[in-house]
């Protein structure tokens, strides 16, 4: 076998919307991204696309083979080449996560190669590992996205404790479904974001102010599903003329976003110091937002100087294939053993702990 | 059927009675705007039915299978038939990302939906309204409104 220290993993992701693959380096000096793809950024999936993703599991057995095509053309590899095979197991939707994690299995299976079923979610807070060299531990990593909000306490790469998670509506559908209520875009995450930019900090025209939901509760639980009831209540109060002002939208989105960033860093910098992190991870979908990054960072470095701090690069945010990788990379290196083929399954309910 | 919740605790605990009411089988469409409580209404339901994991909403996951109580023997006596209750799976769907009825077929609604052992709940339910096979006794239709004082009127229909 190889030297270790050098392995080419090839990852798959398809837990939910995206199909997505990715050929990582792995070496001593830390990781090189040789080719990440994910479809919903291809001309293949544009033709069908619209402005809402295609979930349905048959877009993800129509993608699956140009990605890897893409993929190992971009490498510029050889599936000969592959030392490790890895792919996502869980959680998500079952027909999504079949379509990947059975083309896995099938590649590994004749190609005569080791293959991880990798958490998702694991994949999520561990992509920061590619730009960074290493992480104090443990660390309090935020997952926070679409689909997932949650703390990860992260004892070291493998130990993980789910210590808070949301009740209701993730951070990510939050904004979504906020963009929704002001009839803006999708997705709502990037267009709230935009708009709230837009917004000038003495607008006294609209004074608004939302809750902070569970904020000071004593857990590490979330819930936004009131947040979202709130500014509902709110634009349903208005005049038509208003509900349609752009200042308005203004106000409505630049605290909203607050409300979802005040809860988000709040609740991490408890943990982080209830726990005694070292190390401090944002990861998720939610984690490309710029208030965010730029609170949790600002709030960090006031509040506990001594704890590192790392986030994804604004790319590697939403799902991907190169986080699928990683989280396989250090799942192999802990028994240098694949998993066994033939007692593979998908788990839509995987959790971290 | 027409009720009114003053609030989030009083949906919960309808809905927790109304989950001792099924047998297995059933479909439930729920339909509301958002901040209704359709997925309050879908807490109080798996918690009727038994489920201990936490329910959260499914609009990006789609779907989420939540397992009840043991695993029991799949074989029963025929005089057991009918009379026994044995759910041993809430899917949980939401369909407000999804395109229409084809989209559900696609992830699976059709092997749950009516299987004696699940009881099946659909967010935004009235997008697959005129798709789904209608049985007498086995599918709802549950509308929640925002109403006066934040209130919501529940509306149960059986068709």
């Amino acid at each position: 076998m190889k030297n270790f220290g050098d392995l080419i993993i090839l990852g798959i992701e398809s837990s939910c919307d995206e199909t997505a693959a990715a050929v990582l380096k792995a070496s001593r000096g830390g990781f090189k991204i040789l080719a990440s793809v994910v479809s919903s950024q291809i001309a293949t999936h544009r033709r069908y696309g619209g402005v809402v993703p295609e979930v349905a599991a048959r877009m993800h057995v129509e993608n699956i083979v140009p990605v890897l095509g893409e993929t190992m053309e971009t490498a510029g590899v050889d599936f000969k080449d592959i030392n490790l095979i890895a792919a996502t197991r869980g959680p998500g939707l079952v027909t999504s996560l079949l379509v990947g994690l059975e083309t896995a299995k099938n590649l590994a299976y004749f190609l005569r190669k080791p293959i991880v079923g990798v958490n998702h979610v694991v994949g999520h807070l561990l992509v920061s590992l590619t730009n960074q060299k290493e992480a104090k531990f443990p660390a309090m990593a935020l997952v926070v996205s679409g689909g997932h909000t949650q703390l990860v306490l992260v004892r070291k790469i493998g130990d993980y404790e789910i210590i808070g998670e949301t009740l209701d509506d993730a951070a990510g559908e939050c904004f979504d479904k906020v963009a929704k209520i002001l009839n803006l875009g999708y997705p709502g995450g990037p267009v709230v974001a935009a708009e709230a930019e837009k917004y000038p900090i003495s607008n006294i025209q609209y004074p608004i102010r939302l809750p902070r939901p569970m904020l000071d509760q004593k857990n590490y639980n979330f819930s936004f599903s009131g947040l979202k009831t709130a500014v509902l209540y709110n634009f349903q109060k208005q005049k038509p003329a208003v509900q349609k002002d752009k200042h308005y939208i203004r106000a409505m989105c630049h605290e909203a976003q607050q409300a979802i960033v005040n809860v988000l860093v709040g609740k991490t910098l408890r943990a982080a110091r209830d726990y005694g992190a070292e190390t401090v991870i944002l990861a998720g979908g939610v984690a490309a937002n710029k208030a965010l990054r730029e609170t949790l960072a600002a709030r960090l470095q006031e509040e506990l100087p001594r704890v590192k701090y790392l986030q994804p690069s604004i790319v590697h945010c939403t799902d991907n294939a190169v986080m699928i990788a990683v989280a396989g990379y250090y799942q192999f290196m802990k028994n240098k053993k694949g998993d066994d083929i033939f007692n593979m399954e998908v788990d839509p309910n995987l959790r971290v702990s | 059927m027409l009720m009114i919740s003053k609030n989030e605790k009083e949906t919960k605990d309808f809905a927790k009675k109304f989950a001792k009411s099924l047998n297995g089988g059933e479909v439930i469409l729920l339909s509301g705007n958002l901040g209704a409580g359709k997925t309050v209404f879908v807490k109080g339901l798996a918690e009727g039915l038994g489920v201990k994991d936490i329910v959260n909403s499914p609009t990006f996951v789609l779907m989420k299978v939540y397992k009840i109580g043991q695993k029991r023997l799949e074989i029963r006596p025929p005089q057991m038939w009918g009379r026994q209750k044995n759910i041993n799976n809430l899917i949980h769907i939401d369909a407000y990302r999804v395109g229409g009825y084809e989209d559900l077929k696609n992830i699976g609604f059709e092997d749950f939906a009516g299987r004696e052992d699940c009881v099946v709940v659909v967010e935004w339910g009235e997008k697959i309204k005129s798709k789904i096979l209608k049985s007498e006794d086995k599918t709802f239709f549950i509308n929640l409104k925002v109403n006066r004082l934040n209130s919501r009127l529940i509306k149960i229909i059986r068709k």
